[in-house]
């Protein structure tokens, strides 16, 4: 929704850039086919994702239209170098645990200074323990996970894609710590005028932009 | 609360120049040493697939063709890629082809369906532009017939 000032008569939605990161199987992929679809895969349908996975979800947060482009990144060590990549011109980071695997939760660090490297600190992050239809083979109790990230300067939550508790707050909570946060969109509204520029490649806005692209060429060639 | 489907991310968001070189140079620096690791290689070629360039895709499908031969464990995501590819370059057969076989490992795959409706769209969408040319030659036929005929019936 680049060019803004063209369409004054109804107010552009508001684009936000999330990225899903965490282990391999903590369930990064269902969370996103619960909030997005209402769905549920059973593990042995669901396949790991490759290299990284993409959708726009609309919704309401505060009043405001938000448009969010949710970039869900494959957790298996061999897309490493690939999805770091896709950090550039994110507004916030669900970093995924599964509560019933503890060494999910110890590989978070790693996580955290990656995000170090490739964000501005001033990202909002969300850790989310996944799974807790499992409370019965728990390995994360919840609160050292919440001291935890505490400690890390992120939001907290724990939701269970399966059973859908806490999958649509986690987003939301996600999604209003942005819109609350002035520093994300100084630079933000920047880089979401410069259309194609180079700087923000893979950058949700650039998809955004070439979707509508894409429509406006179908378009043109119906005629 | 909608959702946009199909999607292909790495269809459409390639790399920066700059980005693109960090992938080649390791692997020309690998290349020279002798030993190209799987993950470098397999690193480069998508990097490659996602260009804009159709030279670039060439060169991604070609390494990818490579690895998905001598390394078994990295198919999956080497068929992903080779569809991709392919897609990318309207080869829309062989887009198909490589999905196909990604979908009959893992037919549950969503990435591999959104393509699969990717692909699709693209075939059909190929399909309307031949129809409307062949409708458009159809019709100057038609006009040129007319002419002829009135010609004819007018000596």
């Amino acid at each position: 929704m680049a060019p803004t000032s063209q369409a004054p008569a109804t107010t552009p939605p508001i684009n936000v850039k999330l990225l899903l990161i965490g282990n391999s199987s903590v369930g990064k992929s269902s969370l996103l086919l619960r909030f997005s679809d209402e769905q549920w895969l059973p593990e042995d349908e669901s396949s790991a994702t490759i290299g990284v996975d993409f959708r726009v979800h609309k919704m309401d947060v505060k009043g405001k239209k938000v448009k969010l482009s949710i970039w869900d990144t494959a957790g298996q060590e061999r897309f490493r170098t690939i999805t770091s990549s896709y950090y550039r011109g994110a507004q916030g980071i669900i970093l995924v645990y599964d509560v019933a695997n503890r060494e999910s939760f110890e590989a978070l660090p790693r996580w955290y200074s990656e995000l170090e490297t490739y964000v501005s600190s001033s990202v909002v992050k969300i850790l989310v323990g996944n799974k807790v239809d499992k409370e019965f083979s728990r390995q994360v109790p919840t609160a050292e996970a919440q001291q935890f990230a505490t400690r890390m300067s992120s939001l907290f939550i724990e939701t269970s894609a399966k059973t859908s508790v806490g999958v649509k707050d986690a987003f939301q909570e996600v999604v209003e710590k942005i819109l609350d946060t002035p520093e994300l969109w100084e630079s933000g509204g920047k880089s979401q005028s410069t259309s194609n520029g180079r700087g923000g490649v893979p950058g949700g806005v650039q998809v955004v932009n070439l979707g509508e692209e894409k429509k406006e060429e179908g378009g043109g060639c119906a005629c | 609360m909608t959702t946009e489907l199909p999607y292909a991310a790495d269809a459409e968001v390639s790399l920066a120049y700059d980005e693109l070189d960090v992938l080649r140079i390791q692997y020309q620096k690998e290349l020279a040493q002798g030993h190209v690791t799987v993950q470098t290689k397999f690193n480069y070629s998508w990097g490659l697939v996602k260009s804009p360039m159709r030279e670039h895709q060439v060169e991604g499908v070609r390494l990818l063709q490579d690895i998905y031969r001598a390394e078994p464990t990295r198919r999956r995501e080497c068929l992903y890629y080779l569809a991709l590819g392919h897609y990318k370059m309207g080869n829309f057969d062989e887009a198909k082809k490589f999905n196909a076989l990604l979908m009959d490992k893992e037919p549950t795959n969503m990435q591999a369906q959104s393509l699969s409706q990717l692909i699709d769209r693209a075939v059909a969408k190929e399909g309307y532009i031949g129809m409307a040319l062949a409708g458009g030659a159809a019709a100057v036929g038609t006009i040129l017939l007319a002419g002829l005929i009135r010609r004819a019936t007018r000596k």
